[in-house]
């Protein structure tokens, strides 16, 4: 007979999850056959954001995640330059890498120690080791106290990332210092040394005790090398612009089905998010039908996504205040994982192991990268460029009932935070946002069903996870843990019902890459002239 | 395994100095110190980012307690922290429940409470089967607090969850409990903040607050006021929006990240992230004040050009 255990919280992430596991006997051994994923808080930040400036989105948007704020940062000063049509000089290229970097270092740092090592470890009797559930602890006395030590000068070394990363963001978490057109810090010389020995320590950390510390966990736990495999389908944007067209990255983009290693194009207009369990009003589409008109509930691109929230009382088949994004209809995991395996550095397999080593090995490759870019600044270069918020034109009807169109401007940030893709959709009428959306990665990672019925990625990955003890069952957490959620960052809510101007964009710039155009005005930009019901996809 | 208090104060590398601490204070937190049955600490997490945790893990001194490692182990007895604690579910609620059994704790929260969709937008756990709201685990773990700090802006005065439309009605901790609340202002705090906060309070010290609930200690005297820029019209960035006249924070001689850096160092405008009236409804660049009487310079003053 099958046991539904639900576990909320869910520990030691960012933000809000429970999570809901059916147990039941297969084949002689327990396990779980079932999962639901349920993000727990709602903020609202895309209605939070509308109407303000648009020069606050990367002030606003990084409160998303006090964990990975700088790619809030970076997705939105990316999506600014192309509403600008600017382009950031060199030196603000690299500072925000550097930034980013040191952000996503920290973060994979405290991932392994603080986050997920803990599901491994018989730690000392007090706390944040204690209490804990006692099942299925692998390590001897000596690897026990050697994982508790490094527990420690891990939070000395994810603090030193942040250190240096606050030489050039100002100060972390929250770096006040990216802007749309570049960056407000003047590097110096004495602040490149300073960077260099900090991080050098990092470097040295990574490589000498946290790979080493997640090969030993990953060999105590081969199981887990099978365990946590889910949909296998692999998502990443890339990030780590080499150059300033982004034509090169450190990180590749591109995508995966069933962990082949034929890696192929993003296109975003495949990116639709679905509502069906998730505790939104669904929205709907009508559509001629012979002589009738069909109203039709549909997936958003989040390019024309609309959402309101509804009471969780009142649309009781839903279950979290995620979305479920999907590429080409298809649940995608996004993550270091993802990402490594799309830039062909690590295509060993996909499990909750794989994801720990992917991470580790990934930290050690942008730590290194950081080290090399730092001496690419130039000193006496400029640090940002003008930047201007296109104006927009109405244009008056003829046609009583017809409203005047008025033009807005919209553009894409991309870019990857530490637990994978992540991606801001920005329109700006009159001068202030009108539109914002925010696809995050743990909104792929965690999401609930979608329309058929296909589980999230994280909820995919739980089934067949043997469970010793229902009580105390740290094998679910451990699946959950490899993804690193971040329950802040994945629920969101986009804008409101279109009040004064009721459009959505036609269609916006071409695919893969996300790059400005000139347009009537003299920006760059996407211009957009506005007309309904496009970008949708039928359910 | 057993590692005692005391060991762990090797791994946490104790030395001496700072904190502006006595030495008479300093042999009494060393009392504190050697209790290991430190004050209880809830720490919840609500409508937040999570941002004032790990600003409080990037804590760092030369005197005791000398990191977050060792306020953690040696200092408190962090029952219930989200991101840190090892239980998960019906577990790491029992902890909660066992702490408000026993009354007398420290409740600090981090995040807004949300209010809408009757607590419905934020959860804090499942409890025998029962969802319990973020809104009714605070109300409810108040009620049987010593001392109630709020850390950051959101649980403060409700930050930027609150901004604009407020979608989740977010409120204060305050206003959710009626109970008072000392409020560790900051978007995020700085870690020195949250610490020597903790710190007054293991010493039974008094500790001064104004209007708004926050420690004048810290938040006593506006940036401006000690800013290396105040002087200097063509430095000062108050005519690009800079907020540090109107800010009471000590940031400028705190610094941030061990002193790597802040934000005016860094040529960016402070927008007033301690203050209640975070983040406001206009630009976070608009130009507010004005102390040289110069020309308001608009954005692209700030940006290199051609």
């Amino acid at each position: 007979m099958s046991t539904i255990t639900t576990i909320d919280p869910v520990t030691r992430l960012e933000g809000h999850l429970k999570i809901q596991v059916t147990v039941d006997m297969v084949k002689g051994v327990q396990q779980v056959i079932d999962a639901k994923a349920t993000g727990t808080l709602f903020r609202g930040f895309e209605n939070i954001l509308l109407n303000r400036h648009p020069f606050d989105a990367q002030h606003i948007t990084q409160r998303i995640c006090g964990v990975c704020p700088v790619s809030h940062g970076m997705a939105a000063v990316m999506a600014l330059d192309a509403v600008c049509g600017v382009t950031a000089p060199t030196n603000a290229r690299i500072m925000r890498n550097l930034v980013l970097g040191a952000n996503l270092v920290d973060s994979h740092i405290l991932h392994f120690y603080h986050l997920s090592a803990p599901d491994f470890l018989d730690g000392p009797n007090m706390p944040p080791w204690q209490p804990s559930w006692r099942v299925d602890k692998r390590f001897n006395t000596d690897q026990t106290n050697a994982l508790v030590n490094n527990y420690v000068t891990a939070l000395n070394m994810r603090r030193l990332a942040h250190e240096a990363g606050a030489i050039f963001g100002g100060r972390l978490p929250h770096p006040p210092t990216f802007i749309a057109g570049g960056f407000t810090t003047r590097p110096t010389s004495a602040g490149i040394t300073k960077f260099k020995g900090l991080m050098g320590q990092v470097v040295d950390f990574i490589q000498n005790t946290f790979i080493p510390d997640a090969q030993t966990l990953a060999a105590t736990y081969a199981d887990y090398r099978q365990i946590g495999q889910g949909h296998r389908n692999l998502l990443a944007y890339g990030c780590f612009d080499l150059n300033s067209s982004g034509s090169s990255r450190l990180l590749q983009r591109g995508q995966v089905v069933d962990g082949s290693t034929a890696v192929q194009a993003v296109n975003l207009q495949s990116i639709s998010e679905n509502m069906t369990y998730s505790w939104y009003r669904t929205p709907l589409s009508v559509v001629p039908l012979d002589d009738m008109m069909l109203s039709i509930p549909v997936s958003q691109n989040p390019a024309v996504g609309v959402t309101n929230p509804v009471d969780p009382a009142a649309k009781t088949k839903a279950y979290s205040w995620l979305k479920a994004p999907r590429y080409n209809g298809l649940p995608y995991e996004t993550g270091p994982l993802a990402r490594m395996w799309v830039n062909g550095d690590y295509q060993a397999g996909i499990s909750v192991m794989d994801r720990h080593l992917a991470r580790a090995a990934e930290a050690l490759k942008v730590a290194q990268a950081m080290l090399t870019w730092v001496d690419q600044i130039n000193l006496s270069g400029r640090v940002s460029v003008s930047a201007n918020i296109p104006t927009s034109t109405t244009i008056p009807s003829t046609n009583p009932n017809v409203p005047p169109v008025t033009t807005s401007f919209s553009a894409i940030g991309l870019t990857e935070a530490p637990r994978g893709a992540l991606g801001h959709w920005l329109q700006v009428t009159d001068g202030k946002i009108s539109r914002y959306q925010i696809v995050t990665p743990t909104c792929w990672n965690a999401s609930p069903r979608d329309n058929r019925g296909r589980r999230g990625p994280m909820e995919e990955a739980l089934i067949g996870t043997p469970v010793q003890d229902l009580q105390q069952p740290v094998e679910v957490v451990r699946v959950i843990h490899s993804f690193d959620p971040c329950l802040s960052c994945a629920v969101h809510v986009m804008r409101p019902e279109a009040g004064r101007k009721i459009f959505t964009l036609a269609h916006y710039h071409g695919g893969d890459e996300v790059h400005s155009h000139n347009h009537d005005h003299g920006h760059h930009g996407h211009e957009h002239h506005h007309h309904q019901n496009h970008g949708h996809s039928l359910e | 395994m057993e590692i005692s208090r005391r060991d762990f104060l090797k791994y946490c590398g104790l030395t001496a100095a700072a904190l502006g601490l006595s030495t008479s204070q300093l042999l009494l937190l060393e009392e504190v110190l050697a209790n290991p049955d430190g004050p209880t600490v809830l720490w919840l997490q609500g409508s937040g980012c999570t941002g004032c945790s790990i600003s409080f893990l990037n804590y760092i001194a030369t005197a005791a307690p000398t990191s977050a490692a060792d306020i953690l182990i040696n200092n408190i007895n962090l029952a219930y922290h989200p991101n840190l604690m090892s239980l998960a579910g019906q577990g790491a609620a029992e902890v909660a429940r066992q702490a408000y059994d026993a009354g007398g704790y420290i409740l600090a929260v981090e995040g807004g409470v949300p209010t809408a969709f009757g607590g419905r937008a934020c959860w804090a756990w499942s409890y025998n089967g029962e969802d319990i709201t973020f809104q009714q685990a605070v109300t409810d773990l108040a009620s049987r607090a010593s001392t109630l700090l709020s850390i950051g802006s959101c649980a403060g005065f409700g930050g930027i969850p609150a901004a604009g439309p407020n979608p989740t009605q977010v409120q204060s901790v305050k206003a959710v409990t009626g109970k008072n609340t000392i409020n560790i202002a900051g978007c995020p705090p700085h870690p020195d903040w949250i610490v020597y906060t903790i710190v007054q309070l293991l010493l039974g010290n008094s500790l001064p607050l104004d209007a708004y609930s926050r420690p004048t200690a810290i938040f006593g005297q506006t940036v401006h006021s000690t800013c290396p820029r105040r002087n200097r019209e063509e430095s000062c960035l108050a005519p690009r929006g800079c907020r540090g006249p109107g800010t009471f924070a000590n940031c400028p001689t705190v610094q941030w990240n061990n002193k790597a850096n802040w934000c005016v160092n860094a040529n960016a405008p402070c927008y007033a992230c301690t203050e209640p009236s975070f983040p406001g409804t206009a630009s976070l660049y608009t130009v507010i004040y004005n102390p040289h009487g110069g020309t308001n310079l608009n954005c692209n003053s700030c940006h290199d050009d051609d």
